[in-house]
């Protein structure tokens, strides 16, 4: 999978929980969840879950701590998938 | 310091299924698990905790500047009490709840003599911020007061710590 499909994929999965349209339109790598789409806090556990599912891979807690922009989610599910293919 | 939290609890029931398989386990410890499973009013016990996680890291972001997610990291103890304690790596924050029919509101402090000195303010309040935290402007008195906003739903809570020092 390339970068591409990652970021269409995880737009995908972001849009239900999305709290400001225009943010969403306009999303760029440094996007915030919370301060840029206005996504609920507690919803962010959805994504998560969401991502896991979508890509097929287990998320810790240390991995989760981080995930409060587009970039930053990124490069958790690479490094996460780049585990995976090691197994 | 002062966090807050409110959850409409319509919002809540329409925004989010914390039924949904590894929803509880990624953001609560196994005793609170044990305490929503246990409890008569689950919905209410999962949105009790949430808001009291919530408004305490929110002191954490403004101490720290850290901006993480990890709601597992901060474990509420006495969440049936009125006023209960969060613990996040040694540091404990104590919280008081306010739960009705409408909505979970938390306040979190530092200290408990802090409970004392909370005053709940409207959106006409003159805000600033430094470094990213919010102050409550109090030009009599020449003092800055930590203030935290929270939004929700139908609802919005706006709370500042009085001090007593001239702190501008």
């Amino acid at each position: 999978m390339n970068k591409e499909e990652t970021i269409l994929k995880l737009k995908a999965i972001i849009k239900p929980f999305v709290n400001n349209e225009e943010a969403f339109e306009n999303m760029s790598e440094t996007t915030d969840f919370i301060t840029d789409l206005n996504i609920n806090s507690a919803n962010i556990v959805d994504i998560i879950l969401d991502v896991e599912e979508a890509f097929a891979i287990t998320i810790d807690n240390q991995s989760m701590e981080k995930m409060l922009t587009i970039n930053a989610t990124l490069e958790v599910i690479e490094t996460k998938l780049a585990e995976n293919d090691r197994k | 310091m002062i966090g807050n939290d409110i959850v409409d609890l319509e919002s809540a029931l329409t925004e989010s299924n914390w039924k949904r398989k590894g929803y509880l386990n990624k953001i609560f410890t196994k005793n609170e698990q044990l305490l929503i499973l246990k409890s008569n009013y689950p919905d209410i016990m999962v949105w009790n905790l949430w808001s009291k996680k919530e408004a305490s890291y929110k002191i954490y972001n403004q101490i720290t500047g850290n901006r993480i997610y990890n709601p597992l990291q901060f474990e509420c103890f006495d969440s049936e009490q009125y006023i209960g304690i969060v613990k996040n790596n040694g540091v404990s924050y104590y919280t008081r709840t306010e739960i009705n029919s409408l909505y979970i509101h938390t306040i979190s402090v530092l200290n408990l003599d802090d409970f004392e000195k909370i005053r709940f303010e409207d959106r006409n309040s003159e805000i600033i911020k430094i470094n990213g935290i919010p102050f409550l402007k109090n030009r009599d008195k020449n003092v800055l007061n930590p203030i935290s906003i929270s939004n929700h739903g139908r609802f919005e809570k706006i709370v500042s710590l009085l001090q007593t020092q001239s702190t501008f």
